[in-house]
């Protein structure tokens, strides 16, 4: 009895001490270093595709052993703060929203000169001038996806202006088609039209204006914000959306939207790595519409990993991040499975030997062409990063347009909301 | 000398038992009273998870709590989901106790299968309630297809539903614990007592009310308050079913918490929450405990 107890108290100890004293990130004498690496999984970005382009960036650094961490969830951001807490701050981080950290002095800027060398818009994500992220491919949030057979029936072609796009709805909706897909159940899908109008009406005429919210210059209760957000409202007080709207997984949305269930989608480019090949000349795009029928891009320049400051080796984190970050095959990866629009410097899209859609191609032209790109609010990582939990309330308000008239109050809850957040 | 080696193994014994008491005592010390400690002194101060250091701000965070509408709300629907589940899970429990209460295969297998929403993970719970809750999931389906509803029902896409349905998935969940603490409540009371009461002409109902009920007191004190608790600091469940909406619907005041500490940054400022919160939880279960207890008395 007393030798059991004895040995059951020696192990519990022993655990203790385990679990007190674990350390992931090394340095040893021999010139080896080991550095954990913050990742995440999507239907794209598959464990699969982590392993290889880990292993493949690991070649071109000898010495350097990678630990990956996987957040549970996409929400990478507050895993890798929870991971802070508790001492557990990974050296590199994938693509997290970098101004988060920044006033703490958690990352370390990449050398500008190698970030000007590499990359098409070399301060598309920079935080005050630096760059954390190295700006490896952009997205456009949102596009407006759409099914061109439910076109055809409707008789109806890809609106350009507000109202156009409000007649496409009601023609769609006369000819017993669902005019839009969303899959309102996961908040941020849930706000992808907000983001639209908001982006395209009061970014678009004023690009600043999120600079001009952080001092208070301008509000989201302002007419013309509360008029943008009305649109949105429009939309569901007129039953454009799909019945039980905020009941239907982001996940479920692609599924119905790819299965011709519904006519448009508005989503991130990223949908165009969920268009199935036997869709691919069935579905089109344009982008989010205006009042004047001009064209609005909003847009955000994404990339692919941060270093901690705090990395045992910082010289062998960034150059890791670095062979990572210009390795063709991870592009080709993100550009077929994310949707990701590539932005190395001298390359094409040939230059990555990927087999894209048409829709691929047509939505890749908004990035090419000279045209208003805005900051897509709530997903720009640049200065335009809204602070602390807004996107989440954001997200609260969309969600909230389904149930109320109130736009206003919605809006000014999220002026409320920042002035917290950004306290 | 017999007696000797006895008292040695006495001592040897205690000695075993006093070890494994000291270590359950180091391990509640370790994970339970040095965090509240440390929760608690963080309260007192603006810590911010990415910050290094931090500032005592004396009394600020519990005055911000004062005005926080969100954290009224969250407070609010937390403690009507606590009382509207505790009730339901309760009645629920002790019905299927009673049916279950026999000694046939049949019934101890049924008894597994009411105990397996409490072991299932709170994570794959919300995962797999809200593959039958969806728009195209399976409840939706089967109720068009058995003509019940003419248009699928909007589960999770309502303030109003999103509730009610956080409400029936986690009373489902913890009926399963409700009954294995009734039935081994039922399982103490002696046969002879209903018999006697056959024999005095006694119906069914008499029996539930007058000998049943009164005898799993203990079991409802027990049941009652442990169910009031899980509640009061659910987090897995909903984060998985609705994320906390639509538009904050939802959200308890566990996932307050979390989204302040590790969203928005105010770590000091959650710690508050989370104190407030412990304290809330702490009056509830021990006014609960006494009045429970008193009526185990009385009856």
């Amino acid at each position: 009895m007393f030798r059991r107890c004895l040995t059951a108290a020696a192990a519990v100890s022993l655990l203790l001490l385990a679990a007190c004293s674990s350390s992931p990130s090394s340095s040893g004498a021999d010139g080896k270093v080991t550095l954990t690496y913050l990742t995440f999984n999507t239907p794209s970005l598959t464990p699969t595709f982590w392993k290889n382009s880990i292993a493949a960036a690991q070649k071109s650094v000898p010495g350097v052993t990678i630990k990956q961490v996987v957040a549970p969830n996409t929400d990478r951001d507050s895993y890798a703060k929870q991971l802070k807490a508790s001492g557990q701050f990974p050296d590199l981080l994938q693509s997290i929203t970098p101004s988060q950290y920044t006033s703490a002095n958690l990352l370390q800027p990449y050398d500008q000169s190698w970030i000007d060398a590499n990359f098409l818009l070399p301060q598309g994500n920079a935080i005050k001038g630096k760059v954390y992220i190295p700006p490896t491919n952009s997205q456009i949030i949102p596009l407006v996806f759409y099914n061109k057979q439910l076109f055809a029936r409707a008789g109806v072609q890809p609106p350009k202006t507000w109202a156009d796009f409000l007649a496409v709805c009601a023609k769609l909706k006369s000819a017993g088609v669902t005019p839009i897909e969303l899959g309102g159940n996961d908040p941020f899908a849930a706000a992808v039209p907000l983001t639209g109008a908001i982006s395209a009406d009061v970014l678009g005429k004023d690009p600043k204006w999120l600079q001009e919210r952080y001092a208070g210059t301008v509000k989201f209760a302002d007419a013309n914000v509360v008029a943008a957000a009305t649109k949105m409202r429009t939309l569901v007080s007129d039953g454009y959306f799909e019945k039980g709207a905020l009941n239907v997984s982001y996940a479920d949305s692609i599924t119905q939207f790819n299965d011709g269930k519904a006519a448009m989608y508005p989503m991130g480019s990223w949908y165009l790595g969920s268009v199935p090949k036997d869709a691919w000349d069935n579905i089109g795009v344009f982008p989010w519409p205006t009042d004047d029928g001009s064209v609005v891009v909003p847009f955000a320049v994404g990339g692919s990993m941060a270093i901690s400051t705090h990395a045992p080796d910082i010289k062998a984190a960034t150059a890791f991040a670095e062979s990572w970050s210009l390795s063709p095959d991870n592009l080709k990866a993100l550009i077929e499975g994310d949707g990701a629009f590539p932005m190395l410097k001298g390359k094409t899209l040939a230059d990555y030997k990927v087999n894209v859609s048409p829709v691929f191609t047509d939505s890749y032209g908004y990035v090419t062409q000279t045209n208003n790109k805005v900051s897509s609010i709530g997903w720009a990582t640049n200065d335009d990063a809204m602070p602390g939990s807004l996107n989440n309330d954001f997200y609260a308000a969309a969600q909230a347009l389904f149930n109320t008239a109130d736009v206003a109050g919605q809006m000014k809850k999220l002026d409320s909301a920042w002035n917290t957040a950004s306290k | 000398m017999k007696s000797r080696s006895r008292w040695l193994r006495d001592v040897r014994n205690d000695l075993g038992l006093r070890l494994i008491a000291a270590t359950a005592l180091l391990l509640y010390v370790i994970f339970i009273v040095v965090p509240v400690l440390m929760s608690l002194h963080s309260s007192f101060t603006d810590e911010n998870p990415l910050q290094s250091g931090s500032n005592f701000i004396g009394l600020a965070n519990y005055r911000t709590m004062v005005h926080d509408g969100e954290l009224h709300a969250t407070v609010l629907y937390t403690l009507a989901l606590a009382l509207a589940v505790t009730v339901v899970a309760n009645v629920v429990g002790i019905a299927f106790a009673v049916l279950l209460n026999r000694s046939k295969l049949s019934y101890r297998v049924l008894r597994t299968v009411a105990f397996l929403p409490q072991v299932v993970s709170g994570v794959i719970v919300g995962f797999v309630w809200k593959t039958i809750l969806t728009e195209d999931g399976l409840l939706n389906n089967a109720l068009t297809r058995l003509h019940l509803v003419k248009e699928p029902v909007d589960w999770l896409g309502t303030p109003h539903m999103a509730q009610l349905s956080v409400g029936i998935v986690v009373a489902w969940v913890l009926s399963g614990f409700t009954t294995v603490v009734y039935l081994a409540a039922l399982q103490n009371i002696p046969p002879e007592l209903y018999d006697a009461s056959s024999i005095d002409g006694a119906t069914s109902r008499q029996q539930f009310r007058m000998i049943t009920l009164r005898l799993v007191a203990p079991a409802t004190t027990i049941s009652v308050t442990i169910s009031l608790i899980t509640v009061l600091k659910l987090y897995d469940v909903i984060t998985v079913l609705t994320s906390g909406g639509p538009a904050n619907a939802t959200e308890s005041t566990a996932q307050y918490i979390v989204k302040l500490a590790f969203t928005s940054d105010r770590f000091g400022y959650a710690s508050a929450v989370a104190m407030g919160l412990l304290l809330l939880s702490a009056v509830i279960a021990l006014s609960v405990t006494s009045f429970l207890r008193r009526r185990e008395i009385d009856l």
